[in-house]
């Protein structure tokens, strides 16, 4: 099967700094992955080049096997989409609106909006759980309710790709579960979904986790493999433990500051 | 009451209105006349029979008063769009067309004009004049920021408060220069108003502000997406730079000629679309309209207002909108950070 997103040997500069130092990542439909790494490791830098918002420096970026290049803008909106650890949408705008604007590369800026639409926003809205907010002005939400409604939005766009920044930033344990729960539903889907994780207990959502380090992929594996490489050592300057909590695979990690 | 319900009750109030102002521009003034008799008289005019108003009140109402009513409207319009589509795009509630330079570009246009004695001999010279100086310093801001290649929002903007204090400076030495007697006509149009204005300048004013508000309509869903932020909004395919530069124009190209025509009339757009913002909400395909009609309606009464408090002088119309907006302002602002 053609991966849902590729990078190949991946370089990308912001301000004329590298950040991705050559960076090579196949994604499946259907696959959930857990973006790990120490701040300033090039995590944000891949979901945008990721996303087509950075252009490569060198390498490239194939999204169904087809170079991000070559895909015309809107299409790819409609295949990829990108939620952001921070919402920047204004406070009145109500939820139901704001999820709505997801549909944007579907319709361009004249089109009537279809039932597929209404239906489109409909689904993203149950499947988040927000039904109950949809005429709420965003600014009367909770962070982790602003969260979702952003989240929303992504699944409006029906996409083949979902690209998370931090999705968990914000949340509170009981809206992080139902958080990643939602993403489960999404990936079971077939959406291919790509989160940038802080919380390295709460990467193990993932069946595979990623390491970034210093804008080059340091480990890749099950959460165990990676979490408790030697590379997650180095990168994060810790000493990491995993212990068996006794039910399935399921590990809990335990962190001490190198001596 | 949910935002559809808002909506359409603010809707409604301003459909009201708009024709209730219109037709108390119409008949008040120095010479009050019966609202009934206006509308008859006007009934009369568009051929549905009923008397007509004696000929000296008939000239007063449809040679002076009308363009002068419309002249407001569009005015009121065109700056509470323009205020609405700014506010969209640069997210910040405060944006209005003072940010374009092009106040200070018309303010020259305008000195020239009457330091070079064309405004005194020519047929619409100074709004012609003020137009064209709108429209320069719009394609100097363009092109100078533009030289270091894509211009950032901060970059338009700093390069606009560049130009615009180029224009002031220019606008000062251009007055100094100035015959006393000729200063007397630039500073009434600087202060704002629609005294002896007529067809010709509600014409130009609509020629701009009407298929300006109508282009700025159609980009209603790209603007709703931008104010999302620059980074969702290219995720989702609009092209940031080329909406933001279109919309800039267009703005632009409004508040031009708006200013030519009825001079600096503060507040408009910064009142009117903050007022419907929180009646009908951000989406632009419902607040710019809303927008229009609620300037609409605001400069129609202020020029009333301007005309009719003293009997004696006439009020500068900029100076009753300052007089209502700066205190609305203050208040506004001060219930905002109460929200934090």
């Amino acid at each position: 099967m053609k991966p849902a997103i590729e990078a190949r040997a991946l370089q990308v500069a912001r301000g004329g700094r590298p950040v991705l130092k050559g960076v090579s990542l196949a994604l499946a439909p259907g696959e959930a992955l857990a973006l790990i790494g120490p701040n300033a490791a090039g995590k944000s830098t891949l979901v945008r080049a990721l996303a087509g918002l950075l252009p490569p420096a060198a390498g490239e970026v194939l999204l169904e096997g087809r170079p991000l290049a070559a895909w015309p803008r809107a299409a790819l909106a409609r295949r990829v989409a990108l939620v952001a650890a921070e919402d920047e949408a204004p406070d009145r705008l109500a939820v139901v609106d704001r999820v709505a604007l997801g549909r944007y590369p579907h319709r361009g800026p004249l089109a009537r909006f279809t039932g597929e639409d209404h239906a489109a926003v409909a689904r993203a809205l149950r499947l988040t759980q927000i039904e109950h907010l949809a005429r709420r002005p965003l600014g009367t939400l909770s962070a982790g309710e602003r969260q979702l409604a952003q989240l929303a939005r992504g699944l409006a766009q029906d996409p083949s790709l979902l690209l998370l920044d931090e999705p968990a930033a914000h949340l509170d344990v009981r809206h992080q579960l139902h958080l990643f729960r939602v993403l489960d539903e999404v990936r079971q889907q077939g959406v291919a979904v790509l989160a940038v994780i802080h919380d390295l207990q709460r990467a193990a959502w993932a069946r595979r986790v990623t390491l970034l380090d210093e804008g080059r992929i340091a480990a890749d594996g099950t959460p165990a493999e990676v979490i408790e490489s030697e590379a997650a050592e180095r990168a994060f300057g810790l000493v990491i433990r995993g212990v068996p909590t006794g039910e399935g695979q399921e590990r809990l990690w335990r962190f001490e500051e190198r001596a | 009451m949910t935002l559809a319900g808002r909506r359409r009750t603010a809707l409604l109030a301003l459909a009201i209105a708009l024709p209730v102002a219109f037709l108390a521009a119409l008949s008040l003034g120095s010479v009050p006349l019966s609202p009934l008799g206006v509308l008859r008289s006007g009934l009369c005019r568009l051929g549905a029979g009923g008397p007509a108003l004696p000929p000296t009140s008939e000239v007063i109402v449809w040679s002076v008063r009308l363009p002068r009513v419309l002249i407001a409207a569009l005015v009121g319009g065109g700056l509470a769009v323009v205020g609405a589509a700014l506010q969209s795009l640069f997210r910040n509630p405060l944006a209005d067309a003072g940010l374009l330079g092009v106040g200070p570009g018309a303010a020259l246009g305008a000195v020239l004009a009457v330091n070079l004695g064309w405004a005194q001999t020519r047929f619409l010279a100074l709004p012609a004049s003020a137009c064209a100086g709108a429209l320069v310093s719009l394609l100097l801001i363009y092109a100078l920021a533009h030289a270091g290649g894509r211009p950032s929002l901060s970059g338009l903007l700093l390069t606009g408060l560049a130009v615009s204090a180029l224009a002031a400076a220019g606008t000062s030495v251009l007055l100094v220069a100035t015959e006393e007697f000729r200063v007397r006509t630039v500073l009434f149009w600087l202060a704002g108003g629609l005294e002896g204005r007529g067809f010709e300048h509600a014409l130009l004013t609509a020629a701009f502000v009407l298929p300006g508000c109508g282009l700025l309509l159609l980009l209603a869903r790209p603007l709703d997406v931008l104010s999302l932020g620059e980074e969702e909004a290219a995720a989702l395919s609009v092209p940031v730079h080329a909406v933001r530069l279109a919309v800039f124009g267009i703005c632009a190209l409004i508040a031009g000629p708006v200013t030519a025509v009825a001079g600096a009339v503060p507040f408009v757009g910064l009142m009117a679309p903050h007022a419907l913002r929180s009646l009908v909400g951000p989406l632009n395909r419902h607040l710019l309209p809303a927008a229009f009609a609620a300037g609409a309606l605001l400069v129609v009464v202020a020029d009333l207002a301007a005309r009719s408090l003293d009997a004696r002088v006439e009020l500068p119309l900029g100076s009753v909108t300052a007089f209502v907006g700066a205190p609305y302002f203050v208040l506004a602002l001060r219930g905002q950070e109460g929200r934090g």
